[in-house]
């Protein structure tokens, strides 16, 4: 069989691990928990890794292992894993590599729960974060000691769509034996492979545009197996045995099984339909962004427009570099007061109030009362969220149809 | 004929032999996603017609299930 050099032709048409007995054109879902054994000795066989059969859904499934199968083809990842949501896939991550007496550097610009995940969960279990500016390598640098983990970026920061040159940052942290982790969520896989610019791990939450926009919940590992696991303090070890399979090997056989995050089989078949249109959706998406960054920009009430493909953002250059014509669907926006901001979501007659992103429909949040609502006034500044500030996640409606609804609705503030 | 050992078993086999022939010989499954060690050491896929093996060498096929080793 030729191989298809296109994005969306090779998801299309991976191949299934195995032949399906029926031919279906799509995988079909297996919802069973365990998978029967000719023998003892295959049994033991399969638990032992040497042959490649299923024993139990919540280690592997057929269809979601079809899944995986895809990411796997278009990232060139050496291992893909799938996850319960985005969030198993950065908490396996790290529990995979920190333990007590460690530290990981990470952005100080995060997702509010992965925030929270780090500032206070694994600060429980004895691990240190230290939150740095990613864009500045000196601070990096200043932070990093023997005790250091990992380094943890988000490829576009949300809410505050900040954007940090990653083979800069994977530089620095090579130099220091460290392996740089990136939450590529924001940039799915056709706009960005974290390889090419030094990421060696890549955690994402499908659950956003490669689920079809917001089907389902899910996460995915993406494992380059380009670190040196034998510098990993806890991989060292595996190494010796396992070589660049050291992370794969101990995230399957323990810490993803053990914490029971697997992705279940209905949504990794709603996630890999949904992975089959996903470079249609994520341009379409991605151009109405830029379209209404410009569009807000010409507003008067409207006082300021973020949005890293802005021309003349400090971000313009680097985010063309790393993700090419379409960095990202997500804009901010500011009105004047946060009662001028509520206000005009209330008056949205078709964008939706919602908390997720890459919906198919556009989704409007205002951060600093939803995501961040936990953290006092000062730390959301800190954060650099504020109470002034709108977040918008473009779908794929047609660009007039959004902005007359942002237009009416920007006419009713008083 | 020699032996080597396969997946922790003693096997007999005519020496040398190249790992494409062992897969071959042994009806490993799924072949384009089994990763192979010799003495403990990962081969390469783009090496398994090349590489040959000997007398008492170890040989386990592995399987990383979940996206496999393809």
């Amino acid at each position: 069989m030729m191989k298809p050099k296109g994005f969306t032709t090779r998801i299309i048409h991976t191949p299934y691990a195995k032949e399906d007995v029926n031919h279906a054109l799509h995988q079909p879902i297996y919802s069973n928990a365990a998978f029967d054994f000719e023998s003892a000795e295959q049994m033991e066989l399969a638990f032992q890794g040497r042959l490649p059969v299923h024993a139990y859904s919540r280690i592997t499934n057929p269809t979601v292992e079809n899944f995986e199968l895809r990411i796997k083809q278009i990232t060139g990842a050496l291992n893909v894993t799938a996850l319960s949501s985005g969030m198993a896939a950065v908490s396996n991550v790290i529990f995979m590599l920190a333990s007590a007496g460690t530290n990981i550097i990470a952005s100080r610009h995060l997702f509010g729960n992965t925030y929270v995940f780090f500032e206070s969960t694994i600060k429980e279990f004895g691990i240190e974060t230290r939150f740095c500016d990613l864009t500045n390598n000196d601070e990096v640098k200043a932070n990093i000691d023997g005790k250091t983990v990992a380094i943890f970026v988000e490829t576009i920061t949300n809410p505050q769509l900040e954007v940090v040159d990653l083979a800069s940052l994977a530089k620095t942290a090579h130099e220091h034996n460290v392996p740089l982790i990136a939450d590529s969520t924001l940039t799915p896989p056709n706009v960005f492979n974290g390889k090419d610019f030094g990421v060696d791990i890549e955690v994402i939450s499908s659950t956003k545009c490669i689920s079809g926009g917001g089907t389902s919940i899910g996460g995915l590992i993406v494992d380059y197996g380009t670190f040196n696991w034998s510098k990993s303090a806890k991989l060292s070890s595996l190494s010796k045995k396992f070589g660049p399979f050291a992370f794969n090997y101990k995230l399957r056989r323990e810490i993803f099984r053990n914490l029971g995050s697997c992705m279940s089989p209905f949504a990794a078949y709603l996630q890999s339909l949904g992975l089959e249109t996903l470079q249609m959706r994520f341009e379409k998406a991605a151009d109405n962004c830029r379209g209404l960054a410009g569009f807000l920009e010409s507003i008067p009430q409207v006082k300021a427009v973020n949005y890293p493909g802005k021309p003349g953002s400090q971000f313009e250059e680097i985010s063309k570099k790393q993700f090419g014509d379409y960095p990202g669907a997500m804009l901010t926006f500011d009105f004047s007061s946060r009662e001028e901001c509520f206000s005009f979501m209330n008056s949205l007659e078709l964008i939706r109030r919602a908390t997720n992103v890459y919906d198919n429909k556009t989704l409007i949040l205002h951060p600093a009362s939803t995501i961040y609502c936990d953290f006092n006034l000062e730390i959301r500044e800190s954060l650099h969220v504020y109470d002034t500030t709108l977040r918008l996640s473009l779908g794929i409606e047609d660009i007039e149809d959004l902005k007359s609804d942002l237009l009416q609705a920007i006419n009713k503030l008083q | 004929m020699g032996s080597i050992l396969v997946n922790g078993k003693t096997q007999e086999v005519e020496l040398p032999i190249s790992l494409i022939d062992l897969i071959k010989k042994n009806n490993v499954e799924q072949p384009e996603m089994v990763s192979i060690q010799v003495n403990g050491e990962f081969v390469d896929r783009s090496n398994f017609e090349t590489t040959q093996l000997n007398e008492n060498d170890e040989v386990d096929f592995l399987y990383f299930m979940g996206g496999g080793s393809r």
